[in-house]
């Protein structure tokens, strides 16, 4: 599904490097989590992988679904089924999530040679997806994100990440913002959406995520590099031990596993 | 205050010659007076502070001659133009002249006279207020247009008459072979308690070159309400100079949304003047421009009792090597206490020669006051194109929606359904054209 190989990103012209080499693999039917402290570069990853052009992949490889995608848009890379639920999610005042979650799911259907939605069908079939997130429906006639509580956002990405229909999943830090009765109701959300055709990538600093989404491998990241990789149990010792036994690790050049 | 040494002559002063003769005593009474501060007047220039950033040399250097010498074409399909819910309350107007064949009165329910102002010489409403409310310094354009106009808008509302259609004001400017002069007029009276929509809508109907100087005068008695859509859609190489000036009384709304899209050389001067207590008025504007397009807006908002809410939202989209000039005055004079006024104007510049000039103008003398303004000059937020396009837009998709999003909110309030529906599509055809044209360039 997705292989990271040596990736190294910078910010783009600027020569700030924040990627320094980053492998991984992920195979479908995978959940992978990926740790780390403040500033480790997790945030960093998931955008560069999603296309964002603030940064510019200077070094290695972003293999999906066997092709490099390096020169795709990030548009393309959503028509290919790469999706980013944002640590920030973006306030998007005046378009409604309707109108964005429709013009969406209608371009990635048609790259995918899905059937387009007429608006009512449209309108059935999204409101099943807030049942999923338990989300109000008021908040499809508000504007993208506009004025919601830093929960409410969260809630919107997987209900965005519902509706479109994923085959890679990105999750920055959704878990932060949300209350214990809000993670879990997301959580089940994710584990509902999570099949043996698509991957997930969680990126969080709790272990408490981990409760309700049991991944199958744990990576840490440090300085820009993952510098160890496990099994769940990794991120227990985490929860455990922190990160600081893990610092001389992210000074050792190439693959730290 | 008007200096009595003679003006320079300019072509507005030049085409005075050609001005109608009055059909009555009181018409050659104003024509007389506006003829006289005319040639006691001097056209602007880019020296006086008022018109720094707007440079009428297109207008003093075109060779207008008068309409019955511009070989005018007529009009088709007029009809397109209509909105449905005036299908019985609308005046048309081609050139400034008014087109009795095209109009329809009658769908206006009891109390209510709407008609062509020539016809109302001896109204006793029109001799107590036309060319009486209309109060701008020195300025030519009004001059201009009280000596040389001929029909206009007249709309009278009777005490707690409610209209029961919105009005449609409708004024057309056909393709001519010389460059030509209209001088629209309007006056709107609505006596207490009455209720009226007002729909002014001006159309180019081909690329021609002319000047149009509609002059609007809008009196709101106690109580009153008025709603008013102001519709600039001129030809691309007109010249549009409009100052419409409305006096708010006692417990009256008046709420005024002006919709800039056409002409090479605009410049609109928009005024509330507070009569009394306890109103509630609204100058909101949009202005969508691009090309060579100069668009400039000097609005003036006078509080001068206690107890107002007054609301504007100027927002510009700028493209091409477009230039755009707001100055918006908010007067609270020293017996003005317990004001609420809002004034925003937010500056979208979509191109790198695109220019913006704003100035927002508070002058406030009393004390008990909210007066929150601001203006902002921006671009597309990146993450926000970014976070669009992580959702599968293209990136001109995304920059097409965020634009349309921009633009959308000051016409939300306007409340008559189709011309909702027709500035939607205007503004849904100026992002489109846009983003084509930046995916081309
Ligand atoms: N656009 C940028 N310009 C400068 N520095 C950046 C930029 N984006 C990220 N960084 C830096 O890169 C490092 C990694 O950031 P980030 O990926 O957000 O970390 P994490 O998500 O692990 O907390 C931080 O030191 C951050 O300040
Ligand atoms: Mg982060």
């Amino acid at each position: 599904m997705l292989e990271l190989k040596n990736l190294h990103a910078e910010v783009e012209g600027e020569g700030i490097e924040i990627l320094k080499g980053v492998n991984l693999k992920v195979n479908k039917g995978e959940i992978h989590a990926i740790m780390g402290p403040n500033g480790s570069g997790k945030s960093t990853l998931a955008k560069v992988i999603a296309g964002h052009p603030e940064y510019e992949v200077t070094g290695g490889d972003i293999i999906y679904k066997g092709e490099s995608i390096l020169e795709m848009d990030p548009d393309e890379r959503a028509h290919a089924g790469v999706f980013l639920a944002f640590q920030y999610p973006v306030e998007v005042p005046g378009v409604t999530n309707t109108t964005l979650l429709r013009e969406s799911y209608n371009t990635i259907a048609a790259s995918r040679g899905r059937e387009e939605l007429d608006p009512l069908e449209f309108d059935d079939y999204i409101r099943e997806k807030l049942d999923l997130v338990e989300m109000n429906p008021d908040f499809l006639e508000r504007s993208v994100n506009t004025g919601f509580s830093g929960g409410e956002k969260k809630r919107n990405e997987i209900f965005q990440m519902a509706v479109l229909q994923p085959t890679l999943s990105l999750l920055d830090e959704t878990d932060s913002g949300l209350d214990i009765d809000a993670l879990r109701i997301v959580s089940e959300g994710i584990n509902k959406l999570h099949g043996e055709e698509d991957a997930v990538v969680l990126i969080t600093h709790y272990q408490r995520l981990l409760n309700y989404i049991v991944p199958d491998y744990v990576h840490v990241m440090l300085g820009g590099r993952i510098v160890k990789s496990g099994g769940k149990e990794l991120a227990f010792e985490l929860e455990e031990k922190g990160y600081d036994w893990l610092e001389s690790l992210a000074k050792v050049n190439g693959e730290a596993k | 205050m008007a200096n009595l040494t003679k003006a320079e002559p300019s072509i507005l002063h030049n085409l005075a010659k050609h001005a109608p003769e009055g059909n009555s005593v009181s018409w050659s009474e104003i024509r007389g007076k506006n003829l006289k501060a005319l040639n006691q007047t001097a056209f602007p220039h880019k020296k006086i502070e008022e018109w720094r950033f707007t440079d009428l040399k297109p207008v003093e250097r075109t060779a207008f001659v008068p309409l019955n010498e511009a070989g005018t074409l007529p009009a088709a399909d007029i009809e397109k133009y209509f909105i449905p819910e005036s299908d019985r309350s609308r005046l048309v107007f081609i050139n400034g002249s008014f087109q009795e064949n095209y109009s329809s009165i009658g769908g206006l329910g009891k109390g209510v006279t709407v008609g062509n102002l020539n016809g109302f010489t001896n109204n006793s409403t029109v001799a107590e207020y036309f060319d009486k409310l209309v109060n701008y310094e020195d300025d030519v354009f009004t001059q201009f247009n009280g000596l040389m106009f001929e029909d206009g808008a007249f709309i009278h509302l009777e005490k707690g008459a409610k209209a029961e259609a919105p009005i449609q004001i409708l004024n057309l400017y056909t393709d001519s072979a010389k460059p030509f002069v209209a001088t629209p007029r309007m006056l709107v009276v609505a006596e207490e308690k009455s209720d009226v929509t007002i729909i002014e809508d001006h159309i180019g109907l081909s690329q021609n070159t002319y000047l149009t100087v509609p002059v609007c005068e809008v009196k709101v008695k106690k109580g009153a309400h008025i709603h008013h859509v102001r519709i600039q859609r001129d030809s691309i190489n007109a010249l549009h100079i409009s100052r419409p000036i409305a006096y708010v009384e006692k417990n009256s709304e008046y709420h005024s949304y002006t919709i800039t899209l056409g002409a090479k050389l605009s410049r609109n001067e928009p005024r509330v003047v507070q009569e009394d207590e306890e109103v509630d008025f609204t100058l909101d504007g949009l202005v969508l421009i691009d090309g060579e397009q100069i668009a400039d807006t000097h609005s003036v908002m006078d509080h001068r009792f206690s107890h107002a809410n007054s609301h504007q939202l100027h927002k510009v989209v700028v493209n091409g090597s477009a230039h755009s000039i707001f100055n918006g005055k908010i007067f609270v004079r020293r017996d003005a206490q317990k004001i609420d006024s809002f004034q925003e104007n937010r500056n979208l510049l979509l191109s790198i020669d695109g220019l913006v000039n704003t100035k927002p103008q508070l002058e406030i003398f009393a004390d008990d006051v909210l007066c929150s303004h601001g203006a902002t000059i921006g671009q597309l937020d990146p993450e926000e194109v970014f976070y669009l396009q992580s959702r599968g837009m293209t990136e001109e998709k995304a920059k097409e929606v965020l634009t349309y999003a921009f633009a959308l909110e000051t016409i939300e309030n306007v409340k008559v359904d189709s011309v909702h529906k027709l500035l939607i599509e205007e503004v849904y055809r100026y992002t489109k054209a846009n983003t084509e044209s930046k995916v081309t360039a």
